[in-house]
């Protein structure tokens, strides 16, 4: 027994030094990111071609979903060993950028001039400082009203179009919700929106009556003004009287999303959701977010690139992000379909227009950011949305009225802005 | 006595050299993150910067963070339902199941199995008991005229939680309460029998005072799994965006810690979680004391 385990031992050994030779020879770095594993698919593509075209350099992707991929990169971080490139979202970014954990992009920028010339301005805008970028977008997501056509059809109802108001919107979501088999219960909704984080829906909702969300440089959470208050009065009839969306405690019993489910007859979300929904057994369509008393406004949102400043490859790093931010990772990322790209050559061509596996309008995601606002990014977003969603969520519930959740709302709102100002 | 297999001559440094990682895992594990959280619960941290000391600011933070004093109120009414609940549910369980019927192991297993079932598991198919209009509880009530009742609602999913916590619980209160139950010599029934005394009168005369140990054992465990539940609660009560319409202490702490970079409150408050369980566990003690000293 004793000698076969040395042999072992040995072998292990030997290979273990093969392994680490073989790894010398080339410089390897990390790209992680959240997602789905088809994402990461799609990624091991763009690296591969990435290392064809830098035989020295290895990529290693890494996906995991949403929740473990953020604690794991704050404890890679906190440990010393931050994966060299990883994915940000642009509301969190000031966290990690104020921190001073993430490389400034700033010379790298600088030494290639053009280079953002064919970007969506709109989707820089959250990265920029007053030291330079500290990341650059990868993709964006605007916000659109997704239509259920068989439940249109089949309420006689005509679909939503560019004229759309609100007022609109209430009135055929109302005739769209329905109890179809007549057991007494309601089981068609329509319209379903998760009304929690300003994204998707409320935001938009809140910027469409002429309201606003955050005040960064005073600390004010603005979700309670007047015009504010008209859209969540809004947003509660439509919820609490028309009864036309599902309660929490109703889509519990379909699934998470109420669209994908084909119990809503409409949602509203950005190009993340194409996949989800493209295999549906329901014809389904986009149109735009319906126009308030202050016009049409939708949210606009970014995932991007940053570099860990305590990475032992930079130069590596930025080599493999400028690639993936360039021509042919944009096109690449095109096809997975999940967002948009940010640079016009791309989202404007058949790469991104024409994608097979959902013949929808995509130019419609392009078309929006005309009508988009950037949505919210500033220190402590994250502690502000729950702190902010906590209370709202105690108005859909119905253990709080709407004007005092929202009250609520602002005032936990106000105190997590507190917490994080420098 | 000792027919134990024992290391002889060179394999003890191969014990050693085995036993090691676990050892030093538990060492540097255990104690060191026990002793990290308590120095970080003095410091403000954010995981990503040098941690800055700020003397005893987290915790007096704490008295004026009012999401934090609502998870430790939900956990606090939680945490009173919950004990009592479990250990009179374990306990009955527990008695029905040491006689001697058919199908005893079958029950044992049966009542068991939660504790050994995926809790994400477990919260989805509660989730489909308490549905509000497909659910089989509301179907069940409806089936006797009573209309549909919101039980993952806001003035019922605080109960509906305890509910499905005691049931997974039961199990693994069982398994103690049945140990307990056969230590108890057959001679003290026999002699309370000749006595004259009743089923009832054994159970509280002989029964439960020789219980007494498991009874504390199990009012501890409680206690701590109490001040820890987590998973089902997650399950059956999150929302959008990551949060929960029942936030407990535990969620707290992980949404602290792990979400708004604030380390320091986060172990404040698993210092204060603790501090709580201690203070239980010291209560029990001193109850026991006194209930055997007459005994």
């Amino acid at each position: 027994m004793r000698g076969k385990t040395r042999i072992s031992l040995a072998a292990l050994a030997a290979v273990t030094l093969l392994g680490a030779a073989a790894a010398q020879a080339e410089t390897e770095i990390t790209y992680q990111l959240w997602g789905s594993p088809q994402e990461g698919e799609v990624w091991q593509k763009v690296a591969q071609e990435f290392e064809a075209q830098h035989p020295d350099i290895k990529v290693k992707v890494e996906v995991n979903d949403w929740d473990s991929y953020w604690e794991k990169i704050r404890v890679l971080m906190a440990g010393g060993t931050p994966p060299d490139v990883f994915a940000m979202d642009a509301p969190l970014y000031p966290d990690w950028q104020s921190r001073g954990v993430l490389l400034n992009l700033q010379p790298y920028i600088d030494a290639e001039p053009g280079l953002l010339d064919d970007i969506y301005p709109i989707t820089l805008e959250a990265y920029k400082t007053k030291d330079g970028y500290f990341g650059l977008p990868r993709d964006f997501q605007t916000i659109v009203l997704y239509y259920n056509k068989d439940m249109f059809d089949a309420a006689g109802v005509a679909y939503p179009n560019d004229s759309w108001t609100y007022d609109d919107f209430r009135k055929a979501a109302k005739a769209l919700t329905k109890d179809t088999n007549g057991d007494g219960s309601i089981d068609q909704w329509g319209f379903w929106a998760e009304v929690v984080d300003p994204e998707p829906y409320w935001g938009a909702v809140v910027w469409s009556f002429g309201g606003d969300i955050v005040d960064i440089p005073h600390g004010k959470t603005l979700i309670g003004s007047d015009k504010a208050m008209q859209a969540w009065h809004f947003i509660a009839d439509m919820w609490l009287e028309d009864k036309s969306m599902p309660t929490q405690e109703q889509l519990q019993q379909y699934g998470t999303d109420g669209f994908q489910a084909g119990i809503a007859a409409m949602g509203v979300s950005g190009h993340w959701s194409v996949p989800d929904y493209a295999p549906a057994k329901f014809k389904w369509a986009v149109a735009p977010v319906p126009k308030g008393p202050a016009g049409r406004v939708t949210g606009v949102n970014s995932a991007g690139f940053v570099i860990a400043k305590a990475s032992k490859h930079p130069k590596e790093a930025w080599a493999f992000v400028k690639f993936a931010f360039g021509p042919t990772g944009q096109a690449e990322l095109a096809k997975i379909g999940l967002a948009v790209p940010i640079r016009k050559s791309v989202a404007e061509s058949p790469a991104y227009l024409e994608q097979t596996s959902a013949p929808i309008d995509h130019k419609l995601f392009i078309d929006a950011l005309q009508y988009a606002h950037p949505k919210p990014v500033f220190r402590g977003y994250e502690e502000w949305s729950a702190a902010v969603g906590d209370a709202l969520n105690s108005a859909w519930t119905g253990a709080l009225g709407v004007d005092d959740a929202i009250a609520e709302a602002v005032q936990n709102g106000d105190e997590a802005l507190a917490k994080n100002r420098q | 006595m000792n027919f134990g297999l024992r290391p002889l001559g060179g394999e003890k440094l191969w014990v050693l050299l085995l036993l090691g990682p676990t050892l030093l895992g538990l060492v540097l594990g255990a104690f060191g993150s026990i002793f990290a959280t308590l120095g970080l619960s003095f410091f403000r941290w954010d995981l990503l910067t040098t941690p800055e000391w700020v003397g005893f600011d987290n915790y007096l933070g704490l008295a004026g963070d009012r999401m934090f004093l609502r998870s430790l109120s939900n956990t606090l009414i939680f945490s009173l339902l919950y004990v009592p609940l479990t250990i009179v549910c374990a306990m009955a369980v527990a008695l029905l199941l040491n006689r001697r019927i058919h199908g005893v192991g079958l029950f044992r297993t049966l009542y068991f199995l939660p504790v050994i079932s995926s809790p994400t598991a477990v919260g989805l198919l509660w989730t489909w008991i308490f549905a509000q209009d497909h659910g089989v509880l509301n179907a069940m009530l409806g089936g006797i005229g009573i209309p549909p009742v919101r039980w993952l609602g806001p003035n019922m999913a605080l109960y509906s939680v305890v509910v499905v916590n005691v049931w997974g619980a039961i199990g693994e209160g069982m398994i103690i309460f049945l140990a307990g139950l056969q230590a108890i010599p057959r001679e003290q029934y026999e002699a309370a029998h000749i006595d004259g005394a009743n089923a009832i009168q054994r159970l509280f005369y002989v029964t439960l005072p020789a219980m007494a140990p498991s009874l504390f054992f199990q009012a501890v465990l409680s206690t701590i799994h109490a001040f820890q539940a987590f998973d089902y609660i997650y399950i059956l009560t999150r929302v959008g965006n990551g949060n929960s319409s029942v936030p407990t202490l535990v969620f707290s702490i992980y949404r602290n810690g792990f979400r708004f970079f604030r380390m320091g409150d986060a172990t404040a408050q698993a210092i204060v979680l603790t501090a709580i369980i201690f203070l239980f566990t010291l209560v029990y003690f001193r109850i026991q004391r006194r209930w055997e000293v007459p005994a």
